[in-house]
């Protein structure tokens, strides 16, 4: 197995991640990219919080990415990689080997068009998403594993749809 | 950055602060919505403790306050108890707004994953089954209905009575507080008693569905298992219920057009 | 007749749709409350337990995780119950057609629960420079003008569901054609596949989860034949 989901989520570790997704896929770590929480402790010991026991978590600074990536898909158990915002899994994309990406919860801000219940995109982040699908990755929003997976085509081209 | 130190001997919020917050909290998710989340939800239960605020509610501490906690929030609602607690040991005890804000993003995730396995998947499954058994086993209505909303809301208020006096007690330090044994091993604790109540509340309960004469059981048993198999080879495409219905559809249709 | 039975049915309807997530969570929308009450209305809460406790066997695995979308089971258990409770004992076809509305309102509700958010979204929208303002007056008047919504939401779900599936029921009870036996056989194994998959999505990952399920089981079993 590998790093099974790559999901973007500004919500990063919580119950949609760990039973919607990670019972489904028997996910036995996650590795959550983000500079802000990398480094810091405080924070850092918060989501240790939030995985069950038995369930690691691994944190990382985005340009750690692709030094350390290889060692996750390299290990046999299958693994969630989450980051909170486009830009910085734009970071994961461009270190390589990723066939697939999971838009699964970008909340409400100011500069943000609503595109889904659950996903907020401003025009920045929009670009971003096509410059990730360019490199190749399929990307598509999707909240459970039971939901229908949107195409980004399709999203970009949804107004506040349910 | 590291959470700054706790205060020695935290005040203790009035009692009568702690029953407007606790009551309010029954009511957390009143105005959910997919913009700001629990975040309307979470001002309204802070609202009773920021009154206590030097000036009271007319001064700008208060609004800004306010304003600060009815942005974005999302947790799960009886774990946002140690949320609600320790953000109003936080603003009271003028911790800087940037910090908190932070420390209000932190919480997010911890106290949705954990509340979401503790009481989603264990400890509302649990009290479900225990009902069911109890139904199975004969019991009258009232019986199975009230030891069922006993049982469950005994585990709901001790949750928002623990966490609020927990997150107040330890303000920004309530990590600690999170990685207290019955959030760290209550879920695998609750889903292994859930599992085993799960084994006797499910042939009871169908077996009093079933009714007393008990013909078609190999076909029932048959049945069971292939859309058990159905439903779990399909769980990423097909919930449960959506099964269930696509059965229902297709008998009621048979049923009436023979 | 129908109309002033619909009333109670909106009202109960409204406070078990609150309690699913608004107001006060406190599990009296699970089915085999809400539709033990619903029966209860109708003189009948031995039935209404019964389609009760089919309806949590299906809703075990609906978890209210976040943002997601899922049943509302609150008012529609209610509706089952009612009118199921009004059937008179041992009416062939009657549990099952109970069952597939409350199925088809649950559905429905989950689509209601969608847009009361959106609703409440769009209310909060409307007081955006108050609630940045700080102004306790607007979260406190989102607050309960959400709470309020998502009651009028059950209760028009309910008695809407009502009327429509008082007369659908008698359809569908005088037309049916499958004996009580199989229509019952059907409804427990769907009821059984579905919880017991639902027992395996939750649990499957829980250490030692499965042998304990076992020896629950088979405890179940023997408690089952010992009756």
């Amino acid at each position: 197995m590998t790093l099974a989901l790559y999901r973007i989520d500004d919500r990063l570790i919580h119950g949609q991640v760990v039973l919607g997704w990670g019972q489904p896929l028997d996910a036995a770590f996650i590795v959550l990219v983000d500079d802000a929480i990398a480094g810091s402790e405080w924070e850092r010991e918060l989501y240790r919080m939030a995985v069950p026991p038995g369930m690691a978590v691994f944190f990382h600074a985005a340009a750690e990415c692709p030094a350390v990536l290889a060692r996750y898909r390299a290990d046999p158990r299958p693994g969630i990689l989450l980051t909170a915002g486009v830009a910085a899994m734009r970071a994961v994309v461009d270190a390589g080997g990723v066939s697939a990406v999971n838009v699964g919860g970008i909340h409400h801000r100011a500069d943000r068009r609503q595109r889904l219940r659950y996903v907020f995109l401003s025009p920045a982040e929009e670009q971003e998403l096509r410059e990730i699908a360019a490199r190749g990755p399929v990307v598509t929003a999707q909240d459970v594993p039971s939901a229908r997976p949107v195409p980004l085509d399709e999203l970009l081209h949804l107004e506040a749809a349910s | 950055m590291t959470a700054p130190a706790a205060a020695a001997g935290p005040p203790r919020l009035p009692a009568r602060i702690r029953a407007a917050i606790l009551l309010r909290m029954l009511a957390i998710q009143g105005s959910w919505n997919y913009e700001t989340l629990l975040g309307n939800g979470v001002a309204f239960c802070l609202e009773p403790a920021l009154r206590a605020l030097p000036g009271g509610v007319h001064t700008p501490a208060f609004r800004t306050a306010m304003a600060r906690e009815s942005r974005y929030f999302n947790a799960h609602p009886y774990l946002a108890a140690f949320a609600v607690g320790a953000l109003a040991r936080a603003e009271l005890d003028g911790e800087p707004a940037d910090r908190i804000e932070r420390f209000r993003t932190a919480l997010c995730g911890p106290l949705g994953s954990v509340g979401d396995r503790l009481v989603w998947a264990g400890w509302l499954p649990l009290t479900s089954l225990a009902a069911l058994a109890l139904f199975g086993w004969g019991a009258a209505a009232a019986i199975v209905v009230l030891t069922f909303l006993v049982l469950y809301n005994a585990g709901h208020v001790a949750l928002l009575v623990w966490g609020l006096e927990t997150g107040w007690r330890q303000g920004m330090h309530v990590a600690a507080g999170l990685g207290h044994p019955v959030l760290r091993r209550g879920p695998t604790v609750v889903g292994r008693a859930a599992a085993f109540v799960a084994g006797v509340a499910i042939p009871l309960a169908l077996a009093r569905v079933a009714g007393r004469e008990r013909v078609l059981v190999g076909e029932m048993l048959l049945g069971a298992l292939v859309g058990a198999v159905i439903v779990v080879r399909a769980q990423a495409r097909l919930e449960g219920w959506r099964f269930a219905l696509l059965v229902v559809s297709a008998v009621v249709l048979l049923s009436v057009i023979r | 007749m129908i109309a002033a039975d619909a009333v109670a049915v909106a009202l109960l309807g409204g406070v078990t749709g609150l309690d699913t997530v608004s107001f006060p969570q406190a599990m009296i929308s699970r089915p085999i409350v809400a539709a033990t009450l619903g029966g209860a209305l109708a003189g009948a809460p031995a039935q209404g337990l019964l389609v009760g406790a089919v309806l949590e066997l299906i809703a075990l695995e609906t978890l209210p995780v976040g943002a997601s979308r899922y049943p509302e089971w609150g008012s529609a258990s209610t509706v089952a119950g009612a009118i199921y409770g009004a059937a008179p004992p041992a009416t062939v076809g009657a549990l099952m057609a109970a069952v597939f509305g409350a199925l088809i309102v649950a559905w429905i509700g989950g689509w209601t629960m969608v847009k009361l958010r959106q609703r409440n979204a769009a209310t909060a929208r409307r007081h955006q420079a108050a609630l940045d303002a700080g102004s306790r007056g607007a979260v406190v008047g989102v607050q309960l003008s959400g709470l309020a919504a998502d009651f009028a939401r059950g209760a028009v779900l309910a008695a809407a569901a009502y009327v429509a599936l008082v007369p659908l029921e008698a359809i569908l009870v005088g037309r049916w054609a499958v004996s009580e036996h199989l229509t019952r056989a059907v409804l427990v194994a769907t009821a059984a596949a579905v919880a017991v998959g639902a027992m395996w999505k939750l649990f499957h990952a829980t250490a030692w989860a499965r042998w304990v399920f076992l020896g629950g089981l088979a405890l179940g079993l023997l408690m089952v034949g010992a009756r």
